[in-house]
Parts: C-alpha cells; sequence; structure tokens
C-alpha cells in the first residue's frame, strides 16, 4: 500500500499549494473509496448504484484547499482514507480547526443544508482517496434520496456537535490536553498511529503558537506517550495518550457514536 | 416591559409562505421566558422547539466539571432545538434565556411532521442550521484569538440585532458565564468600554450609547456571523444555484 493511501502524508508543502486532481481510473479504487466512507456505505444498494454515475474518485496530497471562506461550493466530498480540517480563520491569518472530517462524513455540509458558499476553509490535513460530487447533481440526489438526506441531516448534527465542542475545549483546556486530544482525533481518521506533521502546521490547527506546541508535545514525550522527531509522530501509549487528553475526545466519541 | 407579541416578530416563521404558516399556527404556543431559565438542559430528551421573538437564548457548551461557554446566540432570526429536527434527538449544549421576553413554543411531532414534508419551513430549518455552525465555528476562533473587550462588544452587538430596544438587563456574572471568562476580566473590560463612552451599565442594565463606536471596536467576528445569518433569509447566488 502506498503512502498515500494509508494517508500518512501529514507534511507541509514547500510551496503553497495547487490543487492537483489525480483521477484515478474507475473501478477497484472506486469502490474501495466509496466503502471506506460511511455515509455512502449506508446508503442502500440500489441507490448507490445510482449515485456511483455521479461519483469521482480524486486523490488529495497534503496541504490542497477544497474550499476558501466564500468560495462557491462546486463539489461535495466524500473521504476515504483522507483526512480534511475545517479551518476558521480570523484577522487574515490567525487559523483555528474547528471540525475534522474523515471517512464518517462529508466536506460540503452547507450545500446540503441549502447554502453554496463555504463559510471555512476545507484542508486536506491526511492525503489520500476522496469521492468527489458536483454540487448539481448532489442536490438532485440529495432530494431524491431520503436515505442520503437522513444520513446528512444527522452527521450534520455530530458536526455541530463537534464545533460546539471544540469552542468550549479551545476556552478552557489546556494547548497539551488539546494536543493530545487532536492526536487521537487524528489516528481515528486516518487508522495509524504514525504520522508525519510539523510543529507550525499544529499550530494552525490548535490556535496557539509554535513554542506553546513545541512545548505540549515535549511534555507529551517526556511522560512516553508519544515520540516525536523531526516531523514524525508516532503514539506510543494510546491509553496513556487517551487519559492525558481533554474529556472532550470522549464527549466527542459519544456524540459520534 | 415586554413588546407585544406576534409569531411573526420570528423571522423564520414570517417567512413562510401563508399556506404552510396557516398549518403551525394553531400549534405555535406562545411562552413568556424568563432570564436565565434553562429550555432544555444539554443531554435531555427535548419535547418542543422555541421561536423566539423578543426573547434571546444562549446555547451554552457545558463542560464535564461543569464549565460552560457560550457557542451561539439565538433571537428573532433562529430557532432553538434544531437536535429535534435533524435527527439527533438530545443536544449536548444547554439552552439559557439570555433576555427575557416571548417565544413561540412548537411541539416536537408537529415540527418533524412538517420538517419530513420537505417544503419552504424545511428549507428554512436548514440554512438556519448552516448559519449556526458558522456562528459556532465563529465563536470558537473568537474566543481563541480576540481580547474579552472585543468579544465583549461582538456578544453586545449580537445580542442588541436581536432586541427591540438599546437596552439590555444583565449582570455580570451572567457575562462571564457565557464568554467563559472570569468576571474580573469582564468588569475590566465593560469599564473600559463605559470610561470610552460606549456603553453605560448599571444596576444589572446595559445601554449601548454609542452604536457606531462600539461596530468599530468589535472584532472582525461580528461581522461574519451577521452575514452569515443576513445570507439565510435572502435569496442570493446561493438560493439559486439551489433550486438550479
Amino acid at each position: 500500500m502506498s503512502d498515500t493511501s494509508r494517508g500518512a502524508l501529514l507534511m507541509l508543502p514547500r510551496r503553497s499549494p495547487t490543487p492537483q486532481l489525480n483521477r484515478e481510473p474507475a473501478g477497484r479504487v472506486t469502490r474501495r473509496a466509496a466503502i471506506e466512507n460511511r455515509l455512502l456505505a449506508s446508503v442502500p444498494r440500489k441507490e448507490y448504484r445510482r449515485l456511483l454515475d455521479v461519483l469521482e474518485p480524486v486523490t488529495f496530497a497534503f496541504g490542497e484547499v477544497l474550499y476558501e471562506p466564500g468560495d462557491a461550493i462546486r463539489h461535495v466530498y466524500f473521504p476515504g482514507v483522507c483526512l480534511v480540517s475545517l479551518l476558521t480563520l480570523v484577522d487574515d491569518h490567525l487559523a483555528l480547526e474547528v471540525g475534522m472530517v474523515g471517512r464518517e462524513g462529508m466536506v460540503g455540509i452547507p450545500l446540503a443544508l441549502g447554502i453554496g458558499v463555504s463559510p471555512i476553509r476545507a484542508l486536506v490535513q491526511g492525503a489520500g482517496v476522496a469521492m468527489r460530487m458536483k454540487s448539481a447533481p448532489f442536490l438532485r440526489e440529495l432530494r431524491q434520496n431520503l436515505h442520503l438526506q437522513r444520513a446528512l441531516y444527522l452527521y450534520t448534527h455530530t458536526l455541530m456537535a463537534q464545533v460546539a465542542q471544540t469552542a468550549a475545549c479551545n476556552r478552557f483546556h489546556m494547548v497539551q490536553e488539546r494536543l493530545a486530544r487532536w492526536l487521537l482525533m487524528t489516528r481515528d481518521r486516518v487508522r495509524s498511529n504514525e504520522f508525519q506533521l510539523t510543529q507550525e502546521f499544529l499550530s494552525h490547527m490548535l490556535g496557539v503558537r509554535r513554542v506553546g506546541v513545541t512545548k505540549a508535545a515535549g511534555q507529551l514525550q517526556k511522560r512516553n506517550l508519544i515520540e516525536y522527531s523531526r516531523g514524525n509522530i508516532s503514539i506510543v501509549d494510546e491509553q496513556g495518550l487517551e487519559a492525558a487528553s481533554c474529556s472532550c475526545y470522549q464527549a466527542t466519541n459519544n456524540a459520534q457514536a | 416591559m415586554l413588546a407585544p407579541y406576534s409569531p411573526k416578530q420570528n423571522h423564520l416563521l414570517a417567512a413562510l409562505p401563508a399556506a404552510d404558516y396557516r398549518r403551525l399556527q394553531p400549534h405555535l404556543e406562545r411562552v413568556a421566558v424568563e432570564l436565565g431559565c434553562a429550555l432544555y438542559e444539554s443531554g435531555s430528551q427535548q419535547d418542543n422547539v422555541y421561536f423566539p421573538t423578543t426573547s434571546i437564548v444562549s446555547l451554552l457548551y457545558v463542560m464535564q466539571n461543569g464549565s460552560s461557554a457560550e457557542i451561539a446566540v439565538v433571537g428573532n432570526e433562529g430557532v432553538v432545538g434544531i437536535a429535534l429536527f435533524m435527527g439527533g434527538g438530545t443536544t449536548s449544549s444547554r439552552a439559557v434565556v439570555q433576555s427575557a421576553g416571548y417565544a413561540c413554543q412548537l411541539e416536537a411531532c408537529v415540527l418533524k411532521t412538517e420538517f419530513e414534508r420537505g417544503g419552504p419551513l424545511q428549507h428554512l430549518l436548514l440554512r438556519y442550521t448552516q448559519s449556526l455552525i458558522a456562528q459556532t465555528s465563529q465563536t470558537a476562533a473568537c474566543n481563541r484569538h480576540h481580547s474579552v473587550e472585543k468579544q465583549l462588544c461582538r456578544w453586545l452587538l449580537l445580542s442588541l440585532d436581536r432586541l427591540p430596544s438599546n437596552e439590555l438587563t444583565m449582570t455580570q456574572e451572567l457575562i462571564a458565564n457565557m464568554l467563559g471568562v472570569r468576571r474580573e476580566g469582564v468588569t475590566e473590560a465593560a469599564g473600559n468600554l463605559q470610561a470610552a463612552g460606549l456603553i453605560r451599565y448599571s444596576r444589572g442594565r446595559i445601554s449601548v450609547l454609542d452604536r457606531p463606536r462600539l461596530e468599530e471596536r468589535v472584532c472582525e467576528c461580528y461581522a461574519v456571523v451577521k452575514r452569515e445569518s443576513d445570507r439565510l433569509l435572502c435569496v442570493n447566488s446561493a438560493g439559486a444555484e439551489l433550486r438550479s
């Protein structure tokens, strides 16, 4: 299995990312990525076959931007093994991750709710395959397909819970606890205990300065919960990391169960 | 003093076509809600939704240790209880009345039936849900990056937009709970705004004296949230796209 399909590349690109849509040939990849996504997997077979006609596999590299705030939503994306961060920007440069979308969800929820413009930046945080659908066929399907509708509304509810949780978590919890939570949420979605990421990237996700990230990562390493060197993070003690994370990790998991 | 009541003071109800509104009307019940009263507790089953008319409701996220932070504010532009029609059943937030007044109460089963018709009410409620998510996201970032004073300005302006007057009945302690900061922080921020002549604060009553200057001081988060909530009811390119 290649690195991309493990969703393991979390490195920041050296230059500003230019979206590259590497279209995969239909067939095996299509099916695999589609089944990976739990929303698509919940659609009954007959309706799913109709969806396949309008779904198209795309491979994303780390750092690609799917939408910027204010962009028209031209496609929605169902992540397979890739992972997408939803970031709110303030003052043009300060970012904060407010949600994380993996195979349990869809990127482009505003469109499902009737708003064709994205208020946030959607950034690929873990490279890999997703299925995408153009907005017009998506809206048509959504009207006809009650299963898809229910699944999406329910997912929206859990996303809302995640965003709310993040808002409160940012207010009350220490960087170290939040970092532990973020690492666990990433692990759950890429299904790997190892990934690469830079401290700069983490500082955008957590909305703290780089020194704060360095310190927090150092503390987790000292407690033998993670190993961190040259942008490689591996989780060595999952239970310990769960204990070190704030209550929000468990709360978000419960909300999604 | 409470302003006179009509369900159509709520913008969502007012935006419904006449036929849809008539179907709902017999089920809409006026309720007076008092400052500090909880419409839902987090994790509890919801039997009703509320369309505020003259009241304002604050959605608070409650942590395991009991501390809470406001994630969104709902007034006459919205509805409290979106979990009901999104299929979530219970909600992770607590809904507390932040400004006393009236709201329209509607039974859960009536709302669900109407939502599942897939008509204008569904359309409005879904769009409102998106603006609520946008508001919550912005609040998260604002909590992280902006000073208490800026947050207080945001909170005051968002509240004023949902009230018929420029006066707010509110204790510093409640504001501190809403913003999830210590009371001293609120006292200091409110003191600064008062010294600058933007607000007057006395005995649990806040009057805004100079709204334009308050808007100059606020962080961009206010405008972002306002834009998202204005987008909700106006037919714009997004609406056109939806129908295409």
